[in-house]
């Protein structure tokens, strides 16, 4: 007798090899058999037409605040990911004191575009150490996750505000050694750093005063256990991408740990950067470095307001500061006015293409429903003004509440992403889930994965594809037991319809607490999505078991099911 | 695959600790006047040079080089 058996659908068993017919038994939280099952069970799934896949890792996710009131990452599971990697880029929310919570708050809004109210109001604030965090998400917790700990934050746990003033000193590095393995034994996958992100005061982040000698360290104490080390590079620039790729190169080496850069993007500026820095990565492979560069499978698609500070606007500084710090009434008054409106208009001017192609998304007034849908060059020419003075007389008209989008702004040579995608070197990932709520949707790249180049492109195969998001990240991170469907393994699982599998539009959706809003993409095709053995979400049922594990130390959280195998 | 074999990028250093645009552009570009070197160094750092400026009273107020960071010393290569 099995607990659950998932029937007559094909196994694409995530080894990359053609997928057959066969059934999925599961009793606990282990895979107990595949192939014909005769037996019955407490749970039937009829996945009929459907592919049953060992379940999605996303190895670049910002759910640490998520995780806190929602512990099933949504809409993530239900897009088939049963397993995250929250604390990316030298952010996560532990070890964190007391008195610095704020100040990672500010980080968070400023770096991940998570609202100031939805920490005031979505969460308690009751850990410090990173043991504690654990303890805290572990309540509820409906997917897995394979939580980094932020080289910023154990800075600022170690030096309080010297860590935004200075390099560390040898006691210090000792300390933040000390801590780091403190997280690492509590269950951290690794540790994050960044190069490239600014605080809320738009000032460097902490990680970004540590000399060599600290990030040697403390890559030296992932070492001792083989963990991971991420960083955020100067991903705008291949000869800066290059020179931190050859510095984790060093570091992968010296003390063999794997070591993952992200971003990677496709830039039509600069199309010759991919094939330089992938040479590179080549290159230190061959020598037996382990750095894996992350490339997102989606276009990059910003939304945004002129409520809150848009990364579109980051080039303009007059424009990003006054969204950064101005408050609504301010920001409107400032664009109300007809001499900040000329200035404001004339500094974006060498980016005419980029506005005359932006469309019109969202208002709230019946007066400019009209434009709806439309492009700015189009909203413009009917109004008599620049593309941009229609945004901003549209933005003023709406109380900020007009909202544009700027679609495909890049990652969108088609033949160039899937070349990397399928690269046996490039880790699918950066899908940065959880964070830039306000400005794009971050859920649903691996149906985009299946719809575009694999269905609607046949410029991947479907196994290669279910390899690349499941055993090859597995293997990457070193999560045992969990990326392939096999008689022994956890069942996480996927079910879904290779014909109708995809992401949804986009849409802005007010469940963020604190009455605050975000953009998502609800799944298409997902059927089943099974984490740890039991259902956690269903199309038919929607969101149901919670036995998500924290990895990749932890088995399962639910001692009864390891003790029924 | 060794060292040797890895093919030639554009050579960076890291800072040192105190390290101003006029300490690196002396040790690394000696065959420069300081000033020049200065110059030099700032023209291939664009992404330090224009970084925003800190905060007055900022232990970092006036040198925008922070400890992390690659700095250049020659200019671009030329496309392959």
């Amino acid at each position: 007798m099995y607990d659950l058996i998932i029937r007559n659908g094909t196994v694409v068993d995530g080894s990359g090899l053609p997928g057959y017919q066969a059934d999925v038994a599961v009793k606990g939280n282990r895979i107990a058999k595949i192939g014909k099952i005769a037996e019955t069970a407490d749970k039937e799934v009829d996945a009929s037409g459907k592919v049953v896949a060992p379940g999605f890792i996303d190895p670049h996710t910002h759910f640490d605040a998520q995780l806190l009131w929602d512990g099933a990452a949504k809409p993530a599971l239900s897009h088939g990911v049963t397993t995250i990697v929250p604390g990316n880029c030298s952010l996560s929310l532990a070890p964190l004191k007391a008195d610095h919570r704020m100040r990672l708050v500010g980080m968070f809004n400023q770096i991940e575009e998570m609202p100031y109210k939805a920490f005031r109001e979505g969460v308690v604030w009751d850990w410090e150490t990173f043991s504690e965090y654990i303890t805290r998400i572990r309540k509820g917790l409906a997917i897995n996750v394979a939580p980094l700990v932020g080289h910023s934050v154990i800075r600022l746990w170690v030096m309080n505000d010297a860590a935004t003033e200075r390099t560390a000193t040898d006691g210090e590095i000792a300390q933040m050694q000390d801590v780091l393995r403190e997280c690492l034994n509590a269950g951290a996958a690794g540790l994050s750093t960044s190069y490239v992100d600014m605080d809320e005061t738009l000032q460097p982040v902490p990680s970004r005063y540590a000399d060599a000698r600290e990030v040697d360290a403390l890559a030296a104490v992932l070492g001792e256990y083989g963990r991971m080390l991420q960083i955020v590079p100067e991903f705008y620039d291949p000869d800066l991408t290059i020179a931190r790729l050859d510095q984790l190169a060093e570091l992968s080496i010296k003390y063999q740990i794997p070591t993952t850069f992200s971003p990677l993007f496709v830039n039509a500026d600069n199309v010759d950067a991919v094939d330089r820095v992938m040479k590179r990565v080549d290159e230190q492979f061959a020598r037996g470095a382990r750095v894996w560069p992350q490339v997102q499978t989606r276009p990059i698609d910003i939304s945004f307001s002129f409520a809150v500070p848009s990364l579109l606007f980051i080039r303009y500084s007059n424009w990003y500061r006054i969204m950064r710090f101005g408050t609504p009434v301010e920001i409107k008054a400032h664009f109300a006015d007809p001499e900040n409106r000329k200035a404001r208009a004339a500094e974006v001017a060498d980016a005419k293409g980029l506005w005359e192609k932006l469309v019109l998304r969202q208002v709230k007034t019946e007066a400019n429903q009209k434009y709806v849908g439309q492009t700015l060059a189009g909203i413009a020419a009917d109004r008599g003004v620049t593309p941009v003075e229609a945004m901003i007389d549209i933005s003023v008209e709406e109380d900020l509440e007009a909202h544009f989008l700027a679609a495909d702004m890049g990652h969108n040579d088609d033949e160039k992403v899937v070349s990397l995608l399928k690269h046996p070197r490039v880790h699918i990932g950066a899908s940065d889930g959880g964070a830039h709520i306000l400005s794009f949707s971050t859920y649903g790249d691996t149906g985009y994965l299946f719809a575009h180049f694999v269905r609607d492109l046949k410029t991947m195969r479907l196994e290669d594809a279910v390899k690349k998001i499941t055993s090859d990240t597995a293997s990457i991170w070193g999560i045992p037991e969990r990326g392939l469907l096999q008689s022994g393994y956890i069942a996480d699982i996927a079910v879904f319809d290779p014909q109708t599998v995809n992401r949804g539009v986009e849409k802005f959706v007010q469940d963020v607490p604190g009455d605050g809003s975000r953009y998502v993409r609800e799944s298409h095709g997902v059927d089943t999505v099974i984490v740890s053995g039991g259902i956690a979400w269903s199309a038919k049922g929607g969101y149901q078991e919670a036995r998500g594990a924290v990895l990749p130390g932890e088995t399962s959280r639910q001692p009864e099911l390891v003790a029924a195998e | 695959m060794t060292d040797a074999n890895l093919s030639v990028v554009r050579k960076f250093i890291r800072p040192q600790t105190g390290d101003s645009w006029a300490t690196i552009a002396e040790r690394e570009l000696p065959k420069l006047k300081t000033d020049e070197g200065v110059s030099s160094l700032q023209s291939w750092n664009l992404h330090v040079y224009m970084r925003a400026p800190a905060p007055e009273g900022s232990p970092r107020a006036g040198n925008p080089i922070l400890p992390s960071d690659v700095i250049f010393i020659e200019p671009p290569m030329a496309a392959a």
